[in-house]
């Protein structure tokens, strides 16, 4: 059953991964409905498990952002949970590292397609259902100041940030859009690399501490909150110090 | 010196859709010209870096600046040279910042043409 602080629906892209489900946890808790979006299947049990755990509806779809038909999947399933979208976080992305000389264009175009172009198409196809005071929020990395290895994923975490930018200008003051560029986060994502490497990296951070998906939530939080109600075309670096470290 | 590949960012306007097959192609050539050691030079508008414009645009600017970034870091050991060049409109001064940052020992800048970028957070 819902309680008076509704804050409307909140639609979170890569729910069902470590990062999305954290946030979705989190804005459940701040009094947002849910709907849940991922290609994983196991989004369902994510939003069965939040919504248990904190009295808010969440419901879940499964699409796949990168055809026109997914977005528009996803759009009818905020319209039947009655429109007016309050927050929508585009955090679903993927990784297809790899040295440049190395790097195939499909894995290239691939993280593109999902990390930017896929954000644009559901941000579109949601447009018509965002309520006036809205937020919109964007994963990008601070990987969009460039990073090794990782051409492809710089250019969509980059390109994500001009997304958010163009959009803030064109839909205020009725829409706010930020984003949101955390460092290294505890996630399988982060794991995927070489535990010696992971370890360089991290004692490179000032913060003396891989960042925690909390951290993210909390700025996700804190981003979509009237609290934040002057920003925006923004972008929030959250990493520890990282991104100004020698 | 070796001829510099000079990419410049087409508009797209509404066209989000190729966003990807742009930068994928951008990709592709920049990395033929710095394995054939030839300076990469990215010309962006610079309306669309700030977010001006329209959005595949701007996505598709900060895309292509965050690919300089990318290929100047991996390849600085190397001794790749790829910059980014941003302007509005005019064509003024152009030619000679592409002849520095093709000649020059930079990689990885963003050379700003005018003065609209003054009082502005670039990306």
């Amino acid at each position: 059953m819902s309680t008076a602080s509704q804050r409307g629906l909140a639609v979170i892209t890569g729910a069902a991964g470590v990062l999305g489900t954290r946030i979705a946890e989190r804005l459940a808790a701040d009094g947002h409905d849910l709907l849940l979006v991922d290609l994983d299947r196991a989004v369902a049990l994510t939003a069965e498990r939040i919504a248990a755990a904190s009295s808010r509806r969440a419901v879940a779809c499964v699409a796949d952002l990168t055809s026109a038909e997914g977005a528009e999947a996803v759009a009818r399933s905020a319209g039947e949970e009655g429109g007016n979208v309050a927050l929508l976080v585009n955090n679903a992305g993927i990784t297809r590292d790899g040295r440049i000389g190395d790097m195939q264009e499909r894995d290239f175009a691939a993280v593109i397609d999902v990390n930017l172009t896929a954000a644009m198409r559901l941000t579109f196809a949601l447009e018509r259902l965002l309520a006036d005071g809205s937020v919109v929020l964007n994963m990008s990395s601070r990987a969009s100041l460039g990073n090794f290895g990782q051409a492809n994923y710089v250019a969509s975490k980059s390109g994500l940030v001009g997304l958010t930018r163009a959009l803030a200008l064109r839909w205020a003051p009725r829409v706010r859009v930020n984003a949101v560029a955390p460092s290294l986060i505890d996630t399988p994502m982060a794991h995927s690399m070489p535990e010696h490497v992971l370890e360089k990296v991290v004692s490179r951070i000032p913060a003396g501490r891989i960042g925690m998906p909390d951290d993210v939530a909390s700025i996700v939080a804190f981003l979509a909150s009237p609290e934040a109600g002057y920003i925006t075309g923004q972008v929030l670096v959250a990493c520890g110090g990282r991104s100004i470290a020698a | 010196m070796s001829e510099p590949l000079v990419i410049r960012q087409p508009q797209l306007g509404e066209d989000y859709e190729r966003v990807t097959q742009e930068l994928t192609g951008a990709f592709s050539h920049m990395r033929a010209a710095v394995l054939e050691e030839r300076p990469v030079v990215v010309v962006l508008d610079d309306r669309d870096l700030l977010g001006q414009g329209a959005v595949a645009d701007a996505a598709l600017a900060t895309g292509l600046l965050g690919l300089v970034r990318a290929f100047a870091l991996e390849g600085a050991r190397a001794g790749w040279r790829v910059n980014a060049l941003t302007h509005r409109g005019e064509e003024t001064d152009l030619a000679q910042c592409l002849e520095h940052l093709a000649d020059g020992g930079l990689s990885g800048q963003l050379i700003r043409v005018g003065t609209e970028h003054l009082g502005r957070v670039w990306p």
